[in-house]
């Protein structure tokens, strides 16, 4: 573009770009990016399917919207649209791209990839039903695995209400290990905090709502350890 | 008042006509709306290794096929532009119809593909791979329909000679949607 940067102070009728050029290269630039990745390369995929997009874009943007001979001001006023939008990514993205820090775990996110990963194991990225799919993850799942990942955390691996993340709690984590705690507790009720949390329930809303990370079969797995806790079943 | 034309349109501190400096300043807002969406889809979509299972089930040629139809329509934007500035409205507005036949064509061929995959049971409840999926092509899509929309009725103006500058701030927008749909497409269907 650096031989239109004389006309810059010259209005805006008096350029002159041979459009059907610029359209036929982007039509090239275009071919490029779906061929590029079939190779299956990982930096060639980089470079022709994002790369390519930047030169697309600029091509687009300085011939076809003619930002190469706007006024300067256009060109700030982008220009910050720009850097706000990275400066916004780049300050959340320490929190969205990690799923732990010194002290903290994000255990959603891990156990999404982990759930999905098992996914991916179990069919070798095939397409399948989804019922399907459920089922395999189903089968690879263990309660007592789940419950040392999420609950553990503030209920505590043994169940006791001593998870590191509880001592702040107030009011403190349930102790399923407490007689006491069992005699207002039925099994409907304790599946029913972990789908929907405990202020489904009238309890605190500390316990958050697990229901979407687990399902239906996996529930009853999780509640059913849950209930294992309980000293007067032995 | 002998004249009543508004100020708005005839004063222009900048330089720029004033309808094309609005126009620059939607798009400044769009940068940040379509940048915020796809930055937050490709920080997870790092994060995440899990949805390269979900991202292989778009179906490329159909992404490739609407790139080139987005890409035509911007190239006949472009002509309709450079017709309205040679005072011809006719041509201009011949070339807004290729461009409106172009949003449409898109649009036909973005519901034959949804159709399709939610049939599979891809649904935007799916996980998140495909929320963002339905979110971002959806936000674009929604840009496609009001652009050809507002094309129809600035082509009918310039097809009786009104209002010709209209033709090149409706093909600025129309470019710059065009440009989402460049990055839409290798972060949505080629990067699997």
């Amino acid at each position: 573009m650096s031989e239109n940067i004389h006309h810059d102070d010259h209005g805006h009728d008096d350029h002159h770009v041979n459009y059907t050029k610029i359209y036929l290269t982007l039509l090239v630039l275009f071919v490029i990016s779906v061929l590029g990745p079939e190779l299956g390369i990982r930096w060639v995929t980089l470079i022709t399917a994002f790369g390519i997009a930047i030169v697309k874009a600029r091509l687009v943007v300085n011939n076809f919207m003619h930002l190469a001979w706007e006024k300067r001001i256009v060109k700030w006023v982008l220009a910050t649209s720009l850097i706000l939008m990275f400066l916004m990514v780049a300050g959340v993205a320490p929190d969205v791209m990690n799923h732990e820090g010194n002290n903290w775990e994000n255990v959603a996110a891990k156990a999404e990839v982990e759930r999905g990963l098992a996914y991916m194991a179990g069919y070798g990225g095939e397409e399948e039903e989804e019922g399907e799919a459920e089922v395999v993850v189903a089968a690879g799942f263990n309660a007592e695995v789940s419950f040392g990942q999420i609950c553990a955390t503030c209920h505590g691996a043994g169940g006791a209400g001593d998870g590191v993340a509880g001592a702040a709690l107030d009011p403190p984590p349930a102790s399923f290990t407490d007689p006491a705690f069992w005699e207002t507790r039925d099994r409907e009720r304790i599946k029913t905090v972990i789908r929907d949390g405990a202020a489904a329930v009238g309890g605190s809303a500390l316990m958050a709502p697990w229901g979407a990370l687990y399902t239906e079969e996996q529930l009853d797995q999780v509640t059913d350890y849950v209930m294992s806790f309980n000293p007067g079943n032995e | 008042m002998a004249h009543a034309r508004p100020i708005a349109t005839t004063r222009s501190a900048t330089g720029i006509p004033t309808p094309r400096l609005a126009v620059w300043w939607i798009l400044a807002s769009e940068v940040v709306i379509f940048g915020g969406l796809l930055g937050a889809y490709l920080m997870h979509r790092l994060g995440h290794p899990e949805w390269a299972e979900a991202a292989s089930h778009t179906q490329t040629w159909i992404g490739a096929l609407n790139t080139f139809v987005l890409l035509t329509s911007s190239f006949t934007a472009v002509l309709a532009h450079q017709a309205a500035e040679k005072g011809n409205g006719k041509q201009a507005a011949k070339f807004l119809g290729f461009t409106i036949i172009g949003a449409l064509l898109f649009l036909v061929i973005k519901s034959y593909e949804w159709t399709t995959e939610i049939l599979a049971g891809y649904t935007i409840t799916a996980n998140n791979f495909w929320s963002f999926y339905y979110t971002a092509a959806g936000l674009h899509a929604l840009h496609v329909i009001a652009g050809a929309i507002i094309m129809g009725f600035v082509a009918v103006d310039a097809f009786r000679g009104r209002e010709l500058h209209r033709v090149e701030i409706i093909g600025i927008y129309w470019h710059f949607v065009d440009v989402v749909w460049i990055f839409l497409f290798p972060l949505l269907y080629i990067a699997k």
